[in-house]
């Protein structure tokens, strides 16, 4: 009985992880800047997951846990890379840097106008746009309120557009 | 203070259409549920413990490698794998008898040395494969794609059906990652300056082949795993030639 609800719980993983392939992968790739690692980490979460055996039964919302682990892996694969490239300001922003022509690009992009916001700002914008989860998801995946999840949206958006707006960008 | 969520002025749309990715590349990962363990996937996995990995060992440390990117290695590796006909490694593993599966041995960090050659015999689009063991027994495995023998002593002690190992899963990276994400492998490619390290990650074993570029030839590839708070060599791939006539 128990082998059983641990297979439906897979097929559940297998079935949700295919169906947001896009967003994790998308999620990862702009967290991380590379395709390559963006693979790796989601592959790598799939596998640590459908391992997790009794555990994984017992998760009720599995969207939420898929999302939570995927952040903390981008974490950790941050976090161990042995040399850190600083990020570029905004100070040296240009308009055309504004219309990327490529994934390197617009990834350099992303990257400086996330740097200017609060972790729990740019986690919930990632999250958002990245991740294309509801603000409600965005809540439980955060362990916030989701008024809290709101705001923090939009304190993160107002911020860019002051940032650019105060550099003459937009 | 503003604290709707709705982006209501041309500006914040602006900021959300610049977050907004437009070139994101591509991921071809696939997800599946893995088969019940005792289903035909799980018995190639346990052959995975010997000799699947030692296929995929095959796969990543083919010789003769000029190009340029861990990528293109691999793909050129994986074309001349199916090119060729025959393969024949030579490999040391430590093992235990294994008294579940009906094969012969399962890697076991504190198993028994021994010495052994996995052939791969290619005919037609069916693939067979032995595994000669230089134990006391001289124990042979034959994988015919319809039915796994095992001899020892010369003689047939165990016969049972086997669907085989399909090579077609390994031709191009997606398809073994797509592999790799059914069987529990996690495959990385990594460049350093000359060397290219391949490797994966399992349950219990993972494999690093690293190959020179510049040589175009195989360094070395091993098997290993955690035990006992050390990483333990399992299985060693001591040569690997191609194309040489199958043995008897």
């Amino acid at each position: 009985m128990k082998l059983t609800t641990e297979n439906k719980q897979l097929t559940r993983l297998a079935e949700l992880m295919q169906s947001e392939r896009d967003h994790l992968f998308r999620y990862a790739c702009y967290r991380l800047g590379s395709a390559t690692e963006a693979d790796d980490v989601v592959q790598d979460l799939y596998l640590r997951l459908s391992k997790q055996g009794a555990r994984l039964a017992e998760i009720t919302d599995l969207k939420g846990y898929v999302y939570r682990s995927l952040t903390n892996s981008c974490t950790s694969a941050l976090r161990s890379r042995r040399q850190f490239a600083p990020t570029e300001t905004l100070d040296t922003l240009s308009s055309d840097d504004l219309a990327p022509k490529d994934f390197e690009q617009e990834f350099r992009l992303i990257e400086r106008l996330m740097a200017l916001l609060p972790d729990e700002q740019g986690e919930v914008i990632r999250l958002r746009i990245y991740g294309g989860c509801q603000f409600d998801e965005i809540a439980s995946i955060c362990n916030t309120p989701l008024t809290t999840a709101k705001s923090r949206f939009r304190y993160g958006i107002d911020k860019l557009r002051e940032a650019l707006e105060k550099r003459g960008l937009i | 203070m503003k604290t709707n969520n709705n982006l209501d002025n041309i500006s914040d749309i602006r900021i959300e259409n610049l977050l907004t990715p437009r070139f994101t590349p591509t991921s071809s990962l696939s997800f599946n549920a893995p088969a019940p363990r005792r289903r035909l996937l799980w018995r190639a996995v346990r052959i995975g413990a010997v000799a699947a990995m030692v296929v995929v060992a095959v796969v990543i440390g083919i010789s003769g490698v000029q190009t340029s990117t861990a990528r293109e290695v691999v793909e050129r590796a994986m074309t001349q794998l199916l090119e060729s006909d025959n393969y024949l490694v030579q490999f040391t593993a430590n093992v235990a008898e294994n008294k579940n599966s009906g094969e012969l041995y399962d890697i076991d960090f504190e198993g028994t040395q021994i010495r052994g050659t996995v052939e791969i015999h290619k005919e037609d689009s069916k693939v067979k494969m032995a595994i000669k063991w230089q134990d006391k027994a001289s124990s042979m495995e034959l994988y015919d794609g319809k039915s796994y023998r095992r001899y020892q002593n010369g003689q047939l002690v165990l016969e049972r059906p086997y669907g085989g190992i399909d090579l077609t899963k390994f031709a191009t990276i997606d398809k073994l990652k797509d592999y790799a994400l059914l069987t529990g492998i996690l495959l990385k490619f990594r460049e350093e300056g000359d060397v290219i390290s391949v490797s994966t990650r399992g349950d219990k074993v993972g494999i690093v082949a690293r190959f020179s570029k510049s040589e175009g030839r195989l360094l070395g590839a091993e098997c290993s795993g955690p035990y006992n708070g050390q990483q333990v060599t399992v299985l060693t791939i001591d040569q690997i030639d191609f194309d040489v006539p199958p043995t008897e």
